[in-house]
């Protein structure tokens, strides 16, 4: 096993012993989710694009709890290891920096995936919600989505300086993202200056094209290339950022 | 034998603040080398720079014959590093850390041979978090340990043990050392550094102040021996004529006498040679910390 590979387990581990730092990311998503998925049903609305708003939101909140990992649980959790000297104690036993930023991605990748399952849980056993109409291209975004978000958090972690500070910045980039995005309000009620402005947020174009892969519609690539445009950019100045102390 | 730290001229600023100034020394192969001086004084900055941890301003560093900066990993697998500010994930347990570790340099020493050296085998399933100050710094040495490392760097290792634990860690450190690992410690305790090192290096305000064993640097600077006794014999003016005498008080019956090496057998065969047989005869060595208050005291604020 590799140094990132074992890094990755004990990881693993010490979220199995200590879920409840998870607890805002999968919490807040799910019932969000039950919320909105409830008062707008099941029935195929123009509001939604001629969809099933609980299929909308379910595909919508795949994403979002991947921005909740991404943006807030992440870089508190890397920030509070650079605060606390556990960064440090790595560096000085010759772990490289890459190896811990692989393991904190493959962590990410997998608590998302968790989360996105507990998602799909919820509105296909409350809501009947529908299942992705093309799960391979599902899968593809969901897994651009999480490494293009999670770049996103590394340089919030690398650019702040303790857990709170981290928390604050991470909030921050999270809300708004997550009430303008397609998955707060439903997009044909914001205004056209919040649709500006939801033009400009990383979460947008990964719940568009999450929801796009899920309700069966062609993928717009303009969403993709801009994932992976975030995610160019992001790992760059976090690799860049990445400091341990 | 080469030496196994070699440091010139090193030099680093944090900003405006200079913490180290024209710093050198050597460490030879198998001592225990202090670096003793008051908190703020550029000790942890110093051995940092020697741990490729940060990066000099100027000077020339070599550990095992290796520049930190430009073979940290060679030099990362062959030395081991306690960090005065670091910690372990709450939930890590102690094997698992140990495990963890010594798998990033296999063949070092075995994780369990270091619990029960280090007192940690009914620890194994604790998680770090739960450990008591003591077991903490503990856990840290056997960390620094575990790639079976040429020379371990050993920072403010007894801060916050009680009494007890502080001289458990001595002795310990002591073993290390047996075990033919150099070792580098930094302390601001004068006793700590008095009874373990072989040689320290004083530093204050990031310079290093003298370098010596701590007996030479106790008889070059400490300011001599103090022999105290009571006595109710009136005229005392002879003891002025004992050899390695240098002044002598009287303040009723209690007599102080100020000299060097051997003052306190020369006092005393006189004393017994007139009949004179204080019971409370004694005398005050001078220690680590007088040398080092008497090398700080000129300049104000030094220990602030």
């Amino acid at each position: 096993m590799s140094l990132a590979a074992r890094l990755t387990w004990a990881e693993l581990k010490l979220f199995a012993r200590e879920p409840f730092s998870l607890i805002f990311s999968f919490a807040f998503p799910a019932i969000i989710l039950v919320v909105l998925a409830g008062i707008f049903g099941s029935q195929p609305d123009p509001d939604f694009g001629g969809v099933s708003p609980s299929d909308f939101y379910l595909a919508g909140y795949v994403a979002v709890v991947i921005a909740a990992i991404a943006l807030v649980a992440l870089p508190v959790h890397v920030a509070s290891y650079r605060e606390r000297g556990v960064l440090r104690r790595f560096r000085a036993s010759s772990i490289p920096g890459r190896d811990v930023i692989a393991s904190q991605i493959a962590v990410g990748l997998i608590t998302s995936m968790i989360g996105a399952l507990v998602m799909i849980a919820i509105g296909v056993a409350i809501y009947e919600a529908a299942l992705p109409e093309s799960p391979l291209t599902a899968v593809g975004t969901f897994a651009l989505s999480s490494v293009s978000l999670l770049a996103l958090g590394l340089l919030v972690a690398g650019i702040t300086r303790s857990a709170r500070a981290a928390q604050a910045v991470g909030m921050i980039l999270f809300f708004p993202m997550w009430l303008l995005s397609g998955a707060g309000p439903p997009p044909a009620v914001l205004t056209e200056g919040m649709r500006t402005v939801s033009e400009a947020l990383p979460l947008t174009y990964a719940v568009r094209a999450m929801q796009d892969a899920w309700l069966g519609r062609a993928t717009d690539v303009t969403d993709l290339v801009v994932l992976a445009a975030i995610l160019v950019l992001s790992g760059t100045l976090s690799a860049l950022s990445f400091r341990s102390t | 034998m080469a030496p196994v730290v070699e440091v010139e001229h090193l030099t680093k600023h944090y900003g405006s603040i200079t913490a180290v100034e024209d710093v050198s020394f050597e460490v030879e192969a198998g001592e225990i080398f202090g670096l003793l001086g008051p908190n703020g004084a550029g000790k942890t900055t110093t051995v940092e720079c020697l741990e490729g941890l940060r990066s000099p301003d100027g000077g020339r560093i070599r550990v095992l014959g290796l520049d930190p900066q430009s073979n940290s990993s060679e030099l990362g697998r062959r030395i081991g590093c306690q960090l005065q500010e670091s910690a372990l994930p709450d939930r890590m347990r102690v094997g698992e850390a140990l495990n963890l570790f010594a798998s990033v340099t296999p063949g070092g020493a075995s994780p369990l041979e270091l619990m029960s050296r280090w007192g940690l085998e009914r620890k194994a399933r604790t998680s770090f978090a739960a450990l008591s100050g003591g077991q903490q710094q503990r856990l840290f040495v056997a960390l620094a340990l575990v790639n079976d490392p040429e020379v371990v760097f050993l920072d403010e290792i007894t801060q916050g043990l009680d009494p007890a634990a502080r001289r458990t860690a001595w002795d310990l450190i002591r073993a290390i050392r047996d075990d033919g690992t150099t070792v580098v410690l930094v302390t601001h305790y004068m006793d700590e550094a008095e009874r373990l090192c072989d040689r320290v290096a004083v530093v204050d305000r990031g310079r290093i102040a003298a370098i010596d064993t701590p007996q030479g640097l106790i008889a070059r600077l400490g300011g001599g021996v103090r022999v105290l006794f009571s006595t109710d014999e009136a005229d005392l003016s002879w003891l002025d004529g004992v050899p390695n005498v240098e002044s002598v008080a009287r303040r009723g019956d209690s007599v102080e006498i100020l000299g060097s090496g051997p003052v306190l057998a020369l006092v005393a065969a006189e004393l017994v040679a007139r009949g004179i047989t204080p019971p409370d005869l004694r005398v005050v060595q001078p220690s680590l910390e007088d040398v080092f208050l008497g090398m700080t005291a000129s300049e104000q604020g030094s220990l602030g």
